[in-house]
């Protein structure tokens, strides 16, 4: 059956296009995207006549002088043909019509719609209407049978109904197709069509083939396929004789089959293979006219022989209407061309062209919706997809791992079930939205706002600060396309990527300079990209693509240049510190691997960070690096994790907030721009299904709270637990800003303290509650001394007097701490992890200690209801309780004290500078303290252990008496009274006498500050003496060899250590200022008190301190 | 009281600005305002946001019902209830006037919302109106009114209470006078 192809020719603009004859065969008629409809004499009308029946025709079908055509109103219409007048409405949706059809005798119109609903309308009246219910999904066409008495139907749910129409029901559903949301997205329109003339199958593509199906018994008789048709069917029509079966595939295929034989007898493939969406025979059943989705009309002619053995011209209007519907559809594909027109009508148009709008204009803009995409795909999709653009430069390894992501490894290895290597995330300015938005944020930081516009009209940064008093707004036309930006304080820095012709370049605005040179600008070495920068105060620092560090002061002068150990993700200025962040190593399995460095670059430049992992969230990256407005590194990952630095831990990061947990939905998300620690602030702007703000409407700032991952929040104890330690973290960077010379809020400070202490006398409260004495020593270890007082004072009026006991030797060693450490920089002690900080401070900011110590002493004094009475007598007390001890000097369980001692000494020098004589004997107290401690609690256990390690507390007096009395009481009951223990009892009667108490009880402390802070007369001896004891015993280690070299010390007569301790005196005496002096007469005293007795009378000063505490703690019950 | 007492007092209202200046704690009679941070929100009365706004000092944030889509509902449902629905606020037509006169560059769709608030209004000083209308039609002695603003009220008491007055006297008038004309027929 060899038939022409006749040249193509354009109809519409493109789009779903469908075609019919009309019934005498004269006009080929098509509608199309444009929503006209065209009718053409022949195809080579070059004036076809045409009716506008919409924005867009989806779908017609010609009967009897009748057009009915489906447009974007959601109408099917009726205009006259071929005069294409109006004449009226036959029928409306909710959306707009996919598929319309006549019956076989023209008194009835079949239309489908995406509403999923079928309607049968009379055309004469079309208020009699059948409505078909039962898809699921958009209808995708339907046909007549021959008789009217039934109707199939496809649909996007995937099912193909045949309904019986007079009841409206389904005759029979097969699931056929697959299923899809919408006409634009099926594969095949599946134009189903009923035989015409004798109307005993239905055909129904579906995939390549044509199943045919005998009607009523609708049982699937044949299948009609070719190996031409590779692609799914689109479209079938019968002829009018309805012996020959036509269909039209995706991809152009067309076949013409003779049904009773199920023979191919004619293949042909559409010229330019664009996919045929409708076919329509010639009445005469010589011809076929089909159209494609790109808006062109083509015929086939000369299938004479076929058509001429068919009937007449009745099976026209059959496969007209098949052809229109498939019209419809395939608009969908195209159209960019009537995007303008589509706008309002269609839905299907609409979804697809403002889709396409949203792409172009508003995702740039706000970047909302790409967000939401990147969000649903997985968080580092995100920065994959960039990355491949933006990490060029680093070749061959960027190249590899990012490939990977797409196209795994497998020329390679072709099975590869290892870990994936994570796309390396791309470099980043903090709190910057994308650079690929049109309107975007370039900096939004705790100073202000660096917006960057990129449009057709204006290419252009803006400058506005919060503050307005820092400088006004400033408006810069961007002609050299920076994409990075800082603000600071003093100045802007902006930076651009290098071109092929320019080189990348470094723009500072300094407009805090008082000169009239308000900015400058660096060229970059060619091939140099800036990555990352940051602005501190003062300097301004650059991260290239060379991996390189470039150091800038604020003024434009080149400063140091280092290498980064990998490439730059992220970095951050604050003060003098700098805060870099790179790729350490590749990523498997979603992780990146990141290193994070900290650099001090201000008087003491050096590296605070050497290069250690920054942690973050499983699969997650950096999303956010900043300082904390105190100067605490800080981060955020995309898991909405945000950890901060934490200095008195071994520069751990600590998690302090989860955003997400605040967050509505599971789409939204907080943009983390500031941290504060005081108040404890995160200031993010929420942002609704995105990951970040939109600069239109300017986004307000909302305040999240902090909160310590810790367990049982919801617990009174969990939750004492988490303030008392996100306090403490919250303000140990008092401790980091006065060691490092700032000045401090010592109000804030005063007042963290306070809270601190509140909160760990809480939960000793609530420990004893509940009857945990053991957590109750724990917590009192946390405390302060003067803390440990009130504890203690808490335990025993509620009767614990074991408890008491316990905290008693744990105020003890407290004091003695307070005293060895006072050399070292009190700050740390304040800070409340003593022992953690100790080294940070050492010893640099010992001038401010005093101040602050009498400060705090009076702060105390404040919190006590006992007021100033209680501390004069605790302070006594301590005095009186360091007599004993420093008696016991000689004993041999003195190892750690000895050390301690000995680690002080660096501090002599320092010492004079320390105005308080009281501290030096409490310091000798202290050793001597944790000695007895040690002694004392070696068969409790962990309160022993805890001694001995002696945390750092306060500098403040002593507080612990009442334990400590009770804990010495035990002691001194073996021990027989000494002549001073009378003397002591006295003051603890009475309280007025104390004062009085303390002066013979101070001389001796004070001897002994002066023999350790200086020397003592034993370290004197255990100079001289120490080869001899290493010669001894080679293998023991320090505090051995300081153990052993007491107990020797112990066994020489009392002379001889008289006159080492004498010796030591005389040497401190000469380099003594006043205060030494003093000291020295007490140590005197001290000496001769010593060599008179020495271990006992150790003890019966404790003896005396303990019985006058014990007195104290009676009086107060 | 006229109109503008009645702004005045909703001036006491409390909206957020985002202040451009970095001040402390300021202590008034009425209570504490602060502390400003640049960049950060707080809450201060509107008289003080105006004031801050002329002089360019920050940034309003619109109330959280000054929204097209909170308001839309709300006049729907205005609409529909027969009665009262609840006021976005209880000075809304108010706080709307002032905050669009002086900030409308810091209220998105400014001029929707200004149309909007006025379909509430109407719709709502309509049904007072009616409300009214029956209530002398029908010579109620009391009515409930629920919901009811203060410049709603007000812009219906000056009128409605004259009015009932003059009615008053005018039927007190008429009662005597029959019973004048009792006595005269005695």
């Amino acid at each position: 059956m060899p038939c022409e192809r006749k040249p193509m020719r354009y109809g519409h603009s493109e789009g779903h296009t469908e075609v019919c004859f009309d019934d005498t065969g004269r006009y080929i008629v098509t509608c199309g995207n444009d929503g006209d409809v065209r009718i053409w004499e022949s195809l080579d009308d070059d004036d076809p006549k045409f009716i506008t029946v919409g924005e867009k025709a989806y779908s017609l079908a010609l009967k009897k002088g009748k057009l009915v055509t489906a447009s974007s109103n959601n109408t099917v219409q009726i205009h006259t043909f071929p005069d294409g007048e109006p004449d009226g409405i036959l029928t409306r949706f909710t959306t707009n019509a996919t598929h319309v059809a006549f019956n076989s005798s023209g008194s009835r119109v079949a239309a489908g719609s995406s509403d999923f609903m079928v309607k049968v309308v009379e055309v004469s009246d079309s208020s009699q209407q059948k409505t078909l219910r039962g898809h699921e999904a958009p209808v995708l066409s339907v046909s007549f049978d021959s008789t009217d008495e039934f109707l199939a139907s496809a649909s996007c749910d995937g099912s193909v109904i045949v309904w019986n129409i007079e009841e409206q029901t389904p005759a029979i559903s097969w699931p056929l197709l697959q299923k899809t949301s919408d006409v634009s997205n099926a594969k095949s329109l599946c134009r189903l069509a009923f035989q015409p003339a004798a109307g005993k199958l239905l055909a129904v593509p579906v995939e390549t083939r044509v199943h045919l199906y005998e009607r009523r018994s609708w049982e699937h008789v044949g299948t009609l396929s070719d190996e031409l048709l590779t692609q799914p069917i689109n479209v079938v029509a019968w002829s009018p004789c309805g012996r020959f079966l036509a269909a039209g595939s995706v991809g152009g295929s067309l076949a013409v089959w003779d049904a009773s034989n199920k023979l191919c007898l004619e293949r042909q493939k559409h010229e330019k293979g664009f996919t045929v969406c409708s076919l329509a025979w010639h009445p005469s059943g010589s011809q076929i006219a089909y159209t494609d989705t790109e808006g062109c009309l083509g015929l086939l002619d000369g299938l004479g022989t076929a058509s001429s053995s068919g009937t007449g011209s009745t099976k026209a209007p059959a496969a007209k209407p098949a052809k229109d519907y498939d019209d419809l559809f395939d608009e969908d594909d195209g159209g960019p061309m009537d995007e303008g027109l589509a706008d309002g009508n269609s839905a299907k148009e609409a979804a697809a062209g403002e889709d396409e709008d949203e792409d172009d204009f508003l995702i740039p803009s706000t970047g909302r919706v790409r967000n939401r995409g990147a969000i649903l795909d997985d968080d580092v999709s995100l920065d994959g997809g960039s990355l491949k653009l933006g990490r060029d430069d680093d070749d061959d390894d960027a190249g590899s791992s990012v490939a990977p992501a797409a196209a795994p490894p497998a020329p390679l290895r072709p099975v590869y079930d290892g870990p994936e290597p994570t796309p390396p995330q791309k470099a980043f300015q903090p709190g910057s939205t994308p650079a690929h938005l049109t309107h975007r944020f370039m900096v939004w930081n705790s100073v202000g706002i660096v917006r960057g516009y990129n449009d057709e009209q204006d290419n252009a940064v803006d400058v506005e600060f919060h503050d307005t008093a820092v400088h006004h707004a400033m408006h810069l036309t961007n002609s050299l396309g920076h994409t990075m930006a800082d603000l600071s304080q003093e100045a802007v820095l902006l930076a651009c990527p290098g071109t092929d012709e320019l080189a990348s370049k470094l723009q500072c605005l300094h407009f805090s300079s008082w000169d009239t040179n308000k900015d400058w600008m660096v060229d970059l070495p060619p091939g140099e990209d800036a990555k990352a920068l940051c602005l501190g105060q003062g300097w301004a620092a650059v991260a290239t693509s060379s991996l390189l560090l470039r150091l800038f002061s604020v003024g434009g002068v080149q400063r140091e240049v280092f290498s980064v150990p990998g490439p730059v993700v992220c970095m951050a200025g604050h003060g003098e510190q700098l805060l870099v962040v790179y790729h350490r190593a590749t990523g498997f399995g979603g992780d990146q691997a990141l290193g994070v460095q900290l650099l001090q670059l201000g008087g003491r430049k050096r590296q605070l960070i050497t290069g250690e992992a920054l942690p973050l969230s499983p699969r997650s990256y950096l999303s956010w690096l900043g300082f904390t407005a105190e100067g605490t590194p800080c981060y955020v990952d995309s898991d909405g994790l945000v950890r901060m630095l934490n200095r008195s831990l071994g520069n751990t990061w600590t998690p302090v907030c989860n955003t997400r947990e605040t967050c509505k939905s599971k789409s939204d998300h907080y943009w983390v721009v500031g941290v504060h620690e005081n108040p404890q602030q995160l200031r993010c702007i929420p942002c609704k299904g995105s990951r970040y703000p939109p600069t239109l409407p300017r986004p307000a700032v909302a305040i999240l709270p902090f909160k310590l991952p810790l367990c049982q929040t919801s617990t009174e104890k969990g939750q004492m637990e988490e303030q008392y330690w996100r306090s403490v973290l919250f303000h140990s960077h008092h401790g980091f800003l006065s060691s490092s010379g700032y000045e401090i809020d010592e109000a804030a400070r005063a007042q963290s303290e306070k809270e601190q202490q509140e909160l760990l006398m809480k939960m000793f409260a609530l420990s004893c509650k509940l009857e945990r004495e053991f957590r109750c020593v724990e917590l009192a270890e946390l405390m302060p001394q003067n803390v440990v007082a009130l504890a203690i004072r808490y335990a025993s009026r509620s009767r614990r007097m074991n408890l008491a006991q316990r905290l008693g030797e744990i105020a003890l060693e407290k004091a003695s701490q307070l005293q060895e450490d006072e050399p070292w920089g009190p700050e740390e002690e304040e800070a409340g992890v003593p022992s953690a900080r100790r080294t940070s401070g050492y010893g640099r900011a010992e001038p401010a200690a005093d101040p602050r110590r009498s400060r705090e002493e009076e702060e105390e004094d404040g919190e006590e209801e006992d007021g100033g009475e209680l501390e004069s007598e605790e302070t006594t007390d301590a005095t009186k309780r360091s007599n004993p001890f420093a008696k016991e000097g000689g004993s041999p369980v003195t190892p750690t004290p000895i050390g301690k001692a000995g680690r002080s000494n660096p501090f002599k020098v320092a010492a004079p500078g320390k105005p308080a004589p009281a501290s030096g004997h409490l310091r000798v107290a202290n050793i001597l303290d944790s000695m007895t401690s040690s002694r004392k609690s070696a068969p409790l256990g962990g309160s022993a252990a805890t001694a001995g390690k002696g945390p750092v507390l306060k500098p403040l007096a002593p507080r612990a008496k009442t334990k400590a009395q009770s804990t010495l009481l035990q002691i001194s009951s073996n021990k027989t009274a000494n002549k001073k223990t009378p003397e002591s009892a006295e003051p603890a009667a009475e309280p007025q006498q104390q004062p009085d108490a303390a002066a013979p009880a101070l001389p001796p402390p004070a001897e002994n500050g002066e023999n350790k802070r200086p020397k003592t007369g034993f370290q004197l001896w255990l100079e001289e003496n120490r080869k001899i004891i290493m010669a001894d015993n080679p293998d023991l280690d320090e505090t051995d060899v300081i153990k052993e070299a007491m107990g020797r010390f112990r066994t020489l007569s009392a002379d001889e250590r008289r006159s080492w301790t004498e010796r030591a005196k005389g040497q401190t005496g000469d380099a003594a200022d006043v205060r030494k002096r003093k000291r020295a007469d007490g140590g005197a005293e001290d000496e001769t008190a010593e060599s008179d007795s020495e271990s006992s009378s150790r003890k019966k000063k404790a003896l005396d301190a303990s019985s006058k505490l014990s007195a104290f703690a009676f009086n107060k019950n | 009281m006229d109109p503008s007492e009645v702004e005045f007092l909703a001036e006491k209202e409390f909206v957020k600005i985002i202040p451009n200046f970095s001040l402390d704690k300021i202590y008034l009679i009425g209570g504490d305002l602060g502390p400003f941070n640049p960049g950060l929100p707080v809450d201060v009365p509107v008289w003080l946001a105006l004031n801050l706004k002329q002089r360019q000092k920050c940034r309003i944030l619109p109330p959280e019902w000054m929204d097209v889509e909170k308001l839309e509902a709300m006049r729907e449902l205005e609409r529909r209830e027969e009665a009262f629905a609840p006021a976005p606020s209880p000075y809304y037509m108010e706080l709307t006037k002032l905050l669009l006169n002086h900030a409308s560059d810091n209220i998105p769709k400014a001029d929707e919302i200004r149309t909007l608030v006025k379909d509430i209004w109407d719709t709502r000083i309509a049904k007072l109106r009616l409300s009214a209308d029956s209530f002398i039609r029908q010579q109620e002695a009391h009515a409930q009114l629920d919901n009811l603003t203060l410049m709603e009220i007000n812009t219906i008491r000056q009128f409605l209470l004259d009015s009932l007055n003059c009615m008053y006297k005018l039927r007190s008038n008429r009662q005597p006078a029959s019973a004048k004309s009792r006595l005269a027929d005695y």
